[in-house]
């Protein structure tokens, strides 16, 4: 039994039980993906210079050769090079490097991050500002993180292993990128950006947190399987000779070497493929268990076909559209890949083989989890601002179910029950699930929704299908969508609403319209914005106390009055996101030319047709530039404390709040204590000085209690950040959108953040999502939060989120699942876009922080994704804790 | 010569940088054991005529190419095993 401490946990409703309460039974996983989970849970992140030693040998080899041509044939170097690796009792093979949880730096992009430590160049980036959310940063300490160098094996980033071998090719590879990646060319010019010196004061007080540029300037959008599905690989070349001819010599000729630089890339991901198929018939050739031999055999055959020609089963098609993940993966550092809705895009396939009985359900199931597998061990390389601060270790895959079809009809299918089947008996990080919920969805779906969610996977999150699609329609009719196309949507990485097309499929004769992303990257600009930073810096007049640095100019107001405070605020905030979005058009011009999109862009409609690649709008939807923003529950809270405390009651003065700010209100820093959560903070000597004001910052109204006080404050926030994004444009001359998810920003942004007028504590992570409460301050119920999460419309945005944490023992049994639904059904109903949540009690997770190895399985929901706790940073894993749990509902 | 280990064979499947599988006996073994009597070396940089030693874990392949003295060679074109091997 375990014995934890509850009364530093918040609760609403009755205290637990004495004992610790366990999640539901969980399914029974095969056998196949039991080992292969096993195998997992003994790997430990690793990264390798294959790929980028081919990569940068052929790119040096074409100096002077036409950009997107020498892009091309340095990817197809880099594929065709790769060692392949196939592992026993496999069903999907092919992975992004040659270990089994692989990954690479990608010097292209940035090189100067993983140099050694004491090299110069990774000083200057440190000088810069690009390295400081590394250094604020916890990463988790257990699970596959390699957090210390031991033997033979180098840690980089706290998370990767790389051979002492290829640490000094690693080098000299970095060196050579040195002023000619995407981030140094970018940084060259994005200087000349009038008042550049601001952005960078921006990055160092980490109010900013990336440089998407540079950092993973792809993913958190949907890919599409559509074209090699129809016609194959071969196909593909055929087309693009077709159109090369066609183009050559006219007008418009970056078509031309389009087309050419697509068709050297398919040769080289062909030859990656039949690289796989040779080494899976040599590993045939030396089994000696008959079942297994027989099994490469096929792979073998499989992969062969799949290197020319489209699927012809189920199982094809699901082994296509994983190595075609694998495929964009290593074109760039990517996050939030999202599979899409692949229950629909393949059920096509998987309907024909059920009824010529080529497969059972069984062996499905057994498929899905080998899948799940798959996504499971994708890492990415990026350095640990990047990979603790925002990806906690994930990589945000999100396949989504339901939704509706392109007649407006309910699109869950049989295939779906499956996935969502597998979800449960394979509970895995990834995919992470998606619930699109709409009220045509039938109850049985929904309640096999329920039951994955409740076993306290994280997952399904429940998404407002509606509103989603509101929000496209807004955002991208002026570029043609209409209703139907808006119903192809889906999430693209953790939480952002994507575009989505319907492809005509046809098999045996007949036309099924599957849905696939048609835009780029949709989370890409101004990310993330520290909203409580920018209050705290706008009480100082433009300083960052912390560091002692001037951010802004002086704002010139007194602040005397709530409204003066609320202009100054919006007036830096402005001045954020223009500096910002500058910079970071100028980062992602330099990607579009020195690191086009190819293998994504073939993938994309409408690239092929138009002979475009994605950085030139080949797409279909390019309004996809956003400004993201971070801890909006203390920035509310806070504005609603000083707006009650200051300009109502005048209880205290702006003074007087400054100084107990400073102070910490009595309190050490969570560096000294070592904990991140505002519960388990300790006074210092000066505690009494500040005991008063801290309390009636406590006490001031509170985000997420349906109190019109500070919904209000709610409200005038929300209109006004949803409006004021589109008066900023992208690269792409589209006016840019709200997105408000934090990933695991809180923790790192939190840590540089002082105290708050909320009564937040110094170096605290902040409230995760963006319409969450802050810990222990939602008292009135879910409803009430609820009521508060809805009072401004969700439509405008291109996501909110709530995360919620409920006690196993609210949501037992079929009784607590149709109570659970009913729950989820009241918020999305009323206007609520996205809801997940963690069925855990909290003990159990004071448990395994303090005794990880013995939770090695153990899976919490962050903000958007599903993580082992074992590979969490304590910033995040203090602030799960501290989240309120619900024991009533 | 560099010392041979499991990393070195042609039986070896990584699994991360710490260890691996042999694909024969599908044993869990280190990247860092040495040789065993069935160890068949595995096409490498290292045993390759083309490739020049200059410091260590470096080198250039064919005189004038970065090289790096482990990498796997299965799919180079331009491997040739050193005659004593």
């Amino acid at each position: 039994m375990i014995k934890t401490e509850s009364s530093h946990i918040n609760y609403y409703g009755h205290q637990p039980g004495s004992q610790v309460e366990n999640r539901e039974q969980k399914k029974q996983i095969t056998q196949r993906a039991g080992a292969a989970r096993e195998l997992y849970f003994e790997t430990k992140s690793s990264v390798s210079m294959e790929f980028p030693y081919w990569y940068t040998r052929r790119w040096e080899e074409l100096e002077g050769e036409i950009p997107v041509i020498r892009r091309a044939e340095a990817l197809k170097s880099g594929f065709s090079h790769l060692t392949p690796v196939i592992y026993p009792g496999e069903l999907l093979a092919m992975s992004k490097s040659s270990y089994l949880r692989g990954s690479y730096p990608m010097p292209w992009l940035s090189e100067a991050f993983f140099m050694a430590a004491e090299d110069k160049l990774y000083k200057e980036a440190q000088e810069s500002g690009k390295l400081t959310a590394d250094q604020f940063t916890t990463m988790g300490k257990g699970g596959g993180n390699v957090t210390r160098s031991i033997g033979n094996v180098i840690s980089i980033a706290g998370k990767f292993g790389l051979r002492v071998e290829e640490m000094p090719v690693m080098i000299e590879i970095a060196k050579k990128w040195k002023d000619r990646s995407v981030d140094d060319v970018g940084h060259k010019y994005e200087q000349l950006v009038p008042g550049y010196s601001e952005k960078e004061a921006l990055m160092r007080s980490v109010i900013c947190m990336f440089d998407s540029g540079y950092t993973l300037p792809q993913g958190r959008e949907v890919i599409n399987y559509y074209y090699p599905l129809q016609f194959g690989f071969d196909g593909l070349i055929r087309r693009c000779r077709t159109r090369m001819e066609e183009v050559a010599g006219y007008p418009e000729m970056d078509r031309l070497y389009y087309y050419r630089a697509t068709m050297i890339l398919i040769e080289g991901l062909q030859q990656w493929i039949r690289n796989h198929a040779e080494e899976a018939r040599f590993m045939a050739s030396i089994e000696t268990d008959v079942p297994q031999m027989k099994e490469y055999e096929e792979m073998a055959e499989r992969l062969d076909w799949l290197a020319s020609n489209p699927p012809r089963s189920f199982h094809e098609s699901l082994q296509m559209i994983w190595l075609l993940h694998v495929a964009v993966l290593n074109e760039d550092a990517i996050s939030g890949l999202s599979p899409g809705r692949v229950g629909q895009v393949l059920f096509p396939f998987w309907q024909r083989d059920i009824l010529k009985k080529v497969i059972t359900r069984e062996q499905t199931l057994e498929l899905l989890e080998c899948m799940r597998m798959k996504f499971t061990a994708i890492d990415c390389f990026a350095s640990m601002g990047v990979v603790g601060g925002v990806l906690s270790g994930n990589t945000f895959n999100n396949l989504c179910l339901g939704g509706l079809k392109k007649d407006g009809t309910s699109a869950a299918n049989e295939l779906e029950m499956l996935i969502l089947e597998a979800g449960i008996s394979c509970d895995t990080p990834q995919p992470t699930l998606s619930v699109l919920y709409d009220e045509k969805l039938p109850e049985e779906f929904l309640l096999k929704g329920v039951e994955c969610t409740k076993i306290g996977t994280g997952y399904p999150a429940w998404i407002n299908n509606q509103v989603a699609m509101e929000f496209l329609m807004a955002n991208y009719g002026h570029e043609g969508m209409n209703l139907e196309e808006a119903r192809a949507w889906s999430i693209g990485g953790c939480l952002e609403t994507s575009p989505g097309s319907w492809m005509p499929l046809e098999l045996d004769g007949e036309i099924h319209w599957i849905p696939g992303g048609s835009a780029p990257a949709t989370s890409v600009g101004v990310h993330f914005l520290s909203l409580p930073k920018i209050l705290e810096v706008t009480l100082f007049d433009g300083m960052d106390m912390r560091s002692g640095e001037r951010i802004f100019p002086a704002h010139g107001y007194k602040l005397d009055t709530y409204d003066e405070l609320w202009n100054a605020f919006r007036d830096y905030f402005r001045r954020a996101c223009h500096v910002l979005t500058l910079t970071n058009n100028i980062q992602h011009d330099a990607w579009r030319k020195i690191s086009p999109s190819l293998v994504n862009s073939m993938l994309k409609p409408d690239c092929l047709e138009q002979g475009k690649d994605i950085g030139q709008m080949g797409c279909r939807y390019n309004a996809t530039f956003n400004i993201e923003s971070c801890g909006t529950a203390n920035l509310i809270n806070s504005l609603a404390s000083l707006k009650k405390n200051v300009f109502t009651d005048k209880t205290y003065s702006l003074n007087e709040y400054r100084e107990a700010i400073l102070a910490n209100f009595g309190y050490h820093s969570a560096q000294e204590t070592g904990s991140y959560s505002l519960i388990d903070q300790i006074p210092n000597d000066g505690y009494d000085r500040w005991k008063k004001i801290h309390r009636i910052s406590l006490d001031a109204p509170k985000f997420g209690n349906d109190d019109p006080f500070v919904d209000e404050i709610m409200k005038a926030w929300e209109t006004w950040f949803c409006t004021m994004t589109h008066d900023f444009r992208s690269l792409y001359n589209e006016p840019m959108y709200a997105c408000q998810i934090s990933v695991s920003t809180h923790g790192p942004m939190g840590a540089v953040t002082l105290a708050g007028a909320d009564g937040r504590l110094g170096g605290t992570t902040f409230s995760d999502g963006s319409v969450s409460a802050y810990p222990g301050t939602d008292r009135n119920g879910p409803y009430a939060l609820f009521n508060s999460a809805t009072c401004w419309n969700h439509a405008t945005s291109q996501n909110s989120q709530l995360n919620m944490k409920i006690h196993p023992s609210v949501v037992k049994g079929r009784e607590g699942s149709r109570k659970f639904l009913d729950l989820i059904r009241s918020y999305l109903r009323k206007g609520g876009f996205h809801v997940q949540f963690n069925i855990v009690d909290s003990r159990m997770l004071k448990a395994a922080q303090a005794e990880p190895d013995k939770y090695r399985s153990l899976l919490v929901r962050v903000a958007g994704f599903t993580q082992y706790w074992v590979e969490l940073g304590k910033q995040i894993q203090d602030e799960v804790i501290a989240r309120t749990e619900y024991e009533e509902v | 010569m560099s010392f041979q280990s499991c990393k070195d064979c042609r039986y070896f499947l990584p699994v991360d940088v710490f260890y691996g599988l042999c694909k024969r006996s599908k044993n869990k073994i280190t990247q860092d054991d040495p040789f065993c009597d069935q160890a068949e070396k595995i096409a490498k940089c290292k045993f390759c005529l083309n490739y020049s030693a200059e410091r260590d874990f470096l080198g250039k392949c064919k005189g004038t190419t970065l090289a790096y003295p482990d990498m796997v060679a299965v799919q180079c074109a331009d491997f040739g095993w050193i005659e004593a091997n």
